[in-house]
């Protein structure tokens, strides 16, 4: 069960570069960002605002490795910077949002991709098979955007059945009650649902070349010969073990479902990570920019991290093998 | 060439992507005939519906949403193509450097790929163009393709190592070749079905990363292209007050390529794979047979 120190390193590499990147960024690029901020304080410049942003963004007499220094420090101490512009939400909340969507469409799409995958293995070449399968590889290629733009399109605007956007209705007090749950879940249906198409695709074409050289082996001839019924050798047999690469693939693509979450959490005004690194973006509000990308990058170790967890979990030889 | 293409072309799913995908090339490059006219210029009034003078309708800003269709595809087109070759050279070289030198270069190599794939892409993209500003076409090149290439990496360098012991690379070093002989004339020419997979999904993957990027903003708004048309039509609210046209015009042209390049990808995955054949399992040991008994018949 435990997470192979190698793993430990690049996670932890990782997260250096980001933290460099943020570091470095603001920098090295022409026109000083540090202007751009301070013309947008406006009235709140204050002498000593102006110096916090300049320490912080590299415009001050001291040797980078110094300036290194204080920003890891501060890094240390949960300071992100100030918002240039104000952000009335706390970080929980945001992260908590899109945390939810994207564990929601990652489940959701694990369970509805695994199964088409064994069913178009189980029966290759049938019917179902060369409908489902090129479908898959069709949807991994449609940008996000897309599907969003879409599905908000049809389904929010013309049909109105969903709610175009937030993530609960504004006239409802967050409380542990029903209407305030189903509301929750109203608002995520959608984004979750544009969220899904690729990982399903992804999920459902690895599911299938796994399960097809899996269907190979001899214990599932074996099971055949017992004379166990389809289903048990299907799942019992044969998923159950053609699982192991669909995880590898899932801990590849965290990154990317991270990254379409930021478009649907756009398109469906929904006020996660992602919609908050968006209009930080537009007002170059750079600390918020910054400390977006470093929670996303801390979102993504976690959750490689818990899928590593799982693995080990799941595959009992790399338990011993670490 | 006519030995590479023929499997390509006897599918009848990569035949049809490579229609879609040289049909869009083709009203690209001819996009002075297919589309006449200066694609910004202002034809008609704000938010028209398709109609016979503007087939596809117009923008907010009063723009022919067809030409700009036709004339977005330029860049669009060529940005993806581009990237996806960029990404895959990338991808490709390092996972061959990796693989065949392997001790501490590969080491270091490894550990780069993993680390860039960890680090979430999209907000890593969205924060250097934002420090960039608004950027033009190359700059969101050189930024797609320097946070993208590990994907192919991977696959290249896990193909390397595999190759790297076989006889035939030991035979060459025996003769005295030099690395970059080896590595480029003897193992290059056996990852090539792993270099069209990694090149169709590179390009599929370029297209994404550049239409996000320029829906969110970061694209040159005097460019045309599909995704400031993308831009263009959010910022007017084109789905709030109902004109499909002006959203759903350039969403075509994007899903469009995108479906292209799925079905050739899908076939080269068979290719690569034959196992993964959707086909009856034994058309082929059936045509034989069939052809064989015909020649015996003949024969006869």
């Amino acid at each position: 069960m435990r997470v192979s120190s190698r793993r430990l390193g690049v996670y932890a590499v990782a997260l250096a570069f980001a933290i460099v990147m943020n570091f470095i960024l603001p920098r090295l690029m022409p026109g000083s960002p540090v202007d751009a901020m301070v013309a947008q304080l406006g009235p709140r410049a204050t002498p000593a605002a102006v110096e916090a942003i300049k320490a912080r963004f590299g415009a001050v007499d001291q040797p980078m490795l110094w300036q290194f220094v204080d920003y890891v420090k501060g890094l240390a101490t949960l300071d992100l910077g100030v918002s240039v512009k104000y952000y009335p939400q706390t970080v929980v909340q945001v992260l908590g949002r899109s945390v939810f969507l994207v564990t929601t469409a990652i489940i959701f799409s694990l369970c509805v991709g695994v199964v088409l995958g064994a069913i178009s293995a189980w029966r290759r070449g049938g019917r179902f098979d060369t409908i489902v399968s090129p479908l898959s590889v069709i949807m991994i290629s449609v940008p996000p955007v897309i599907v969003a733009l879409t599905t908000l399109f049809v389904f929010a605007v013309s049909l109105r059945w969903f709610p175009v956007g937030y993530a609960y209705d504004p006239n409802l007090d967050p409380a542990f009650d029903f209407t305030f749950i189903g509301s929750v879940f109203a608002h995520a249906i959608l984004p979750v649902l544009t969220l899904s198409p690729f990982l399903i695709g992804e999920f459902q074409t690895t599911m299938r070349s796994s399960m097809i050289s899996v269907l190979g082996e001899d214990y599932v001839t074996m099971a055949r010969a017992k004379g166990l019924s389809h289903l048990t050798v299907m799942f019992g047999y044969g998923a159950r073990n053609a699982m192991l690469p669909v995880l590898t693939n899932l801990a590849l693509m965290l990154g990317a479902v991270f990254g379409g979450s930021i478009v649907t959490e756009i398109v469906f005004n929904y006020p996660g990570l992602g919609l908050t690194l968006y209009t930080a973006s537009i007002a170059r509000d750079y600390p918020v920019i910054q400390g977006q990308l470093l929670l996303m990058t801390l979102a993504t170790l976690g959750a490689n991290f818990l899928v590593d967890i799982i693995y080990g979990l799941v595959d009992p030889r790399l338990r011993e093998a670490v | 060439m006519s030995f590479t293409l023929r499997p390509i072309l006897r599918q009848k799913k990569a035949l049809a992507g490579l229609i879609i995908i040289v049909a869009l090339w083709l009203m690209a490059l001819f996009a002075p005939i297919v589309a006449p006219g200066e694609p910004g210029a202002r034809v008609g009034r704000s938010h028209q519906p398709p109609s016979i003078e503007h087939v596809m309708g117009t923008t907010k800003m009063g723009r022919d949403v067809y030409r700009q269709f036709v004339w977005g595809a330029r860049s669009s087109l060529s940005v993806g193509f581009a990237t996806g070759i960029a990404i895959t050279v990338l991808g490709t070289a390092i996972g061959l450097v990796a693989g065949y030198a392997g001790g501490r270069t590969d080491a270091v190599l490894d550990l780069a790929t993993n680390v860039v794939l960890v680090v979430p892409n999209m907000p890593l993209l969205i924060l250097l163009a934002s420090f960039a500003g608004t950027v033009g076409p190359m700059t969101i090149m050189a930024i797609i393709a320097l946070t993208s290439w590990p994907w192919g990496a991977r696959m290249t360098r896990s193909q390397t190592m595999a190759l790297r012991n076989r006889d035939f690379v030991t035979a060459s070093k025996m003769i005295g070749e030099p690395a970059w002989r080896i590595i480029f004339v003897e193992i290059l020419p056996n990852l090539t079905t792993l270099i069209g997979i990694n090149l169709v999904g590179s390009i599929i993957y370029a297209i994404v990363a550049q239409t996000t990027l320029e829906y969110l903003g970061f694209g040159d708004p005097l460019k045309v292209s599909w995704g400031t048309m993308l831009y263009n039509a959010q910022n007017s609210s084109a789905i709030m007050v109902g004109a499909w046209w002006d959203i759903g015009v350039p969403a075509v042209g994007i899903a469009l390529t995108g479906l292209g390049l799925a079905l050739l990808n899908f076939t080269f995955d068979e290719i690569a794979n034959p196992q993964l054949r959707s086909g009856p399992a034994l058309t082929r040991w059936f045509r034989l047979t069939r052809a064989r008994n015909r020649e015996l018949e003949l024969g006869r």
